[in-house]
């Protein structure tokens, strides 16, 4: 009986670890097109609404979705109304506290940290335009991820219950 | 607040030399800093340095020369990282930062095909002039400026840099407030270079009373007619008539019952009557009272104060 039990605790638990990975492959892929929302929002308010970016941060922190606007939010605060913090410090801090649980390639961290350094333009479209590389390689990334998911997931399943299996016949 | 506001111009890592030039931020009317060279501040009438330290020194060589990375990132500081949304300004060559505080730019400019305007780069020069608003700078003219409780058509003629757009926020104001000469009034306010009410992100960094409209960064003829439609001001003020076209904007609000308050640039009434486009003003009788400021031993004053004739209510 115990047998039967341990046996059924170790699938269950291999069958478990194997939907949390094909849970975070998910959630990477929501991530990516969450912070491609968010770029693009960028460049819509500088093109058009001609915000600056605090307040595209304060637009941000009200829309966007609720694992990002606090962050957006403190951007905004530390920019605005506490000590006047440059965008890049005040990205920096937030950006690397927002992405610090997400579970997010350090390539794609990277490209989202290193968006204040595409600033600097007069123009407003150019402005906007200079963050299309960023949406760009976030967009190749999130079609890979997606591409890669549908195959991943199968794989990840199977060879977590095999995992189980074995574990268990190793154990009996 | 004013010294937190100088503070907070700069960015964060250069802070630390700017404390001691905004502890003295009542005396402090400019800070002139240029690529290559000491920043310079102008306190009251004398000229003064900015050391490595941050100390305030009297000779250029001990200051601190600025770099040009230093301007460009202060430049983006004062625009919030966001140089596209103040790209109209930076053409016109100067910003308007909160408190009110005007930067003037320069730089090498571009052109576009039609030989306008197209943007500046290398912008290497910034001068920080401070506002500050004085409450009460048109208390000596006030009465002379209502009829049985009625404003009455108003024009300020002054030389450059003797307060008539300091005088002209407080008139605008007092008007808008109210005073014991007459009840408050909404007064629409086209304030084209920002320099009156000093908008910044579309709210009035200066006090210009509350029953004012501001209409921001826009041309005065456009903006009269915007706001004669839009707002219904019982009052319209403008600063620095200088084209026919302004002058007809503000017969075309006289001619809607509007009021109106206005600056021209100008040493004295003769003056401004050999101006082509004033000429037919003054002989019309646009403006019931001419108030004419002038330097005297340093110190801006009102030379005298105007009838619709010319005559002279006051000296």
């Amino acid at each position: 009986m115990y047998k039967i039990v341990g046996t059924f605790c170790i699938l269950a638990g291999c069958a478990g670890f194997g939907c949390a990975r094909v849970r975070q492959e998910k959630d990477r892929i929501r991530y990516l097109r969450g912070f491609i929302h968010v770029i693009r929002r960028i460049q819509d308010e500088i093109s058009y609404g001609k915000h600056t970016l605090p307040e595209i941060c304060r637009i941000l922190a009200d829309e966007s979705e609720a694992w990002c606007a606090p962050y957006f939010e403190e951007i905004y605060r530390q920019m605005m109304q506490e000590s006047g913090r440059g965008l890049k410090e005040a990205w920096d801090g937030q950006m690397k506290a927002c992405m610090q649980d997400l579970p997010l390639q350090e390539e794609e961290r990277d490209i989202i940290m290193k968006l204040p350094a595409f600033l600097g333009l007069q123009e407003e479209t150019r402005q906007a335009m200079s963050f299309s590389q960023s949406v760009e390689l976030l967009g190749r990334k999130c079609r890979q991820a997606e591409d890669a998911y549908e195959n991943r997931a199968k794989m990840i399943h199977s060879v977590s219950i095999l995992a189980g299996l074995l574990l268990s016949i190793l154990l009996l | 607040m004013g010294r937190e506001e100088i503070i907070h111009m700069f960015p964060e890592r250069m802070r630390g030399r700017w404390h001691k030039v905004a502890d003295l931020y009542d005396q402090l009317q400019e800070i002139r800093l240029r690529a290559g060279m000491a920043a310079t501040i102008l306190l009251g009438q004398s000229e003064k340095f900015v050391g490595v330290k941050g100390q305030i020194v009297d000779r250029q060589e001990q200051g601190d020369r600025m770099t040009p990375q230093e301007l460009d990132e202060i430049l983006q500081h004062l625009c919030q990282y966001s140089l596209y949304a103040f790209a109209d300004e930076i053409r016109q060559g100067f910003l308007t930062i909160q408190g009110g505080h005007r930067v003037g730019l320069a730089g090498q400019v571009i052109l576009n095909d039609e030989g306008g305007i197209r943007n500046i780069k290398y912008i290497r020069y910034l001068n920080i002039r401070i506002a500050h608003q004085i409450k009460g700078a048109a208390d000596p003219v006030m009465r002379f400026l209502y009829d049985k409780g009625q404003v009455r058509n108003t024009l300020l003629v002054s030389p450059p840099g003797c307060g008539k757009t300091t005088m002209l926020r407080d008139i605008i104001r007092q008007v808008s407030d109210g005073t014991t000469f007459g009840q408050g009034v909404n007064v629409s306010v086209v304030d084209e270079r920002s320099e009156i009410a000093g908008s910044y992100m579309g709210i009035p960094q200066n006090d210009v009373g509350r029953r004012t409209d501001v209409m921001d960064g826009c041309p005065k003829v456009e903006g009269m007619m915007m706001l004669i439609r839009s707002m219904a001001p019982r009052v319209l003020a403008v600063d620095e008539l200088g084209s026919e076209r302004d002058i007809e904007a503000l017969r075309m609000a006289s001619g809607c019952g509007c009021k109106l308050i206005a600056t021209v640039h100008g040493e004295s009434l003769e003056e401004i009557q050999n101006k082509k486009y004033m000429r037919y003003v003054m002989e019309e009788g646009m403006f019931d009272r001419y108030v004419v400021l002038e330097r005297q031993d340093g110190n801006c004053v009102v030379e005298g104060i105007y009838d619709r004739e010319g005559q002279r209510c006051i000296r």
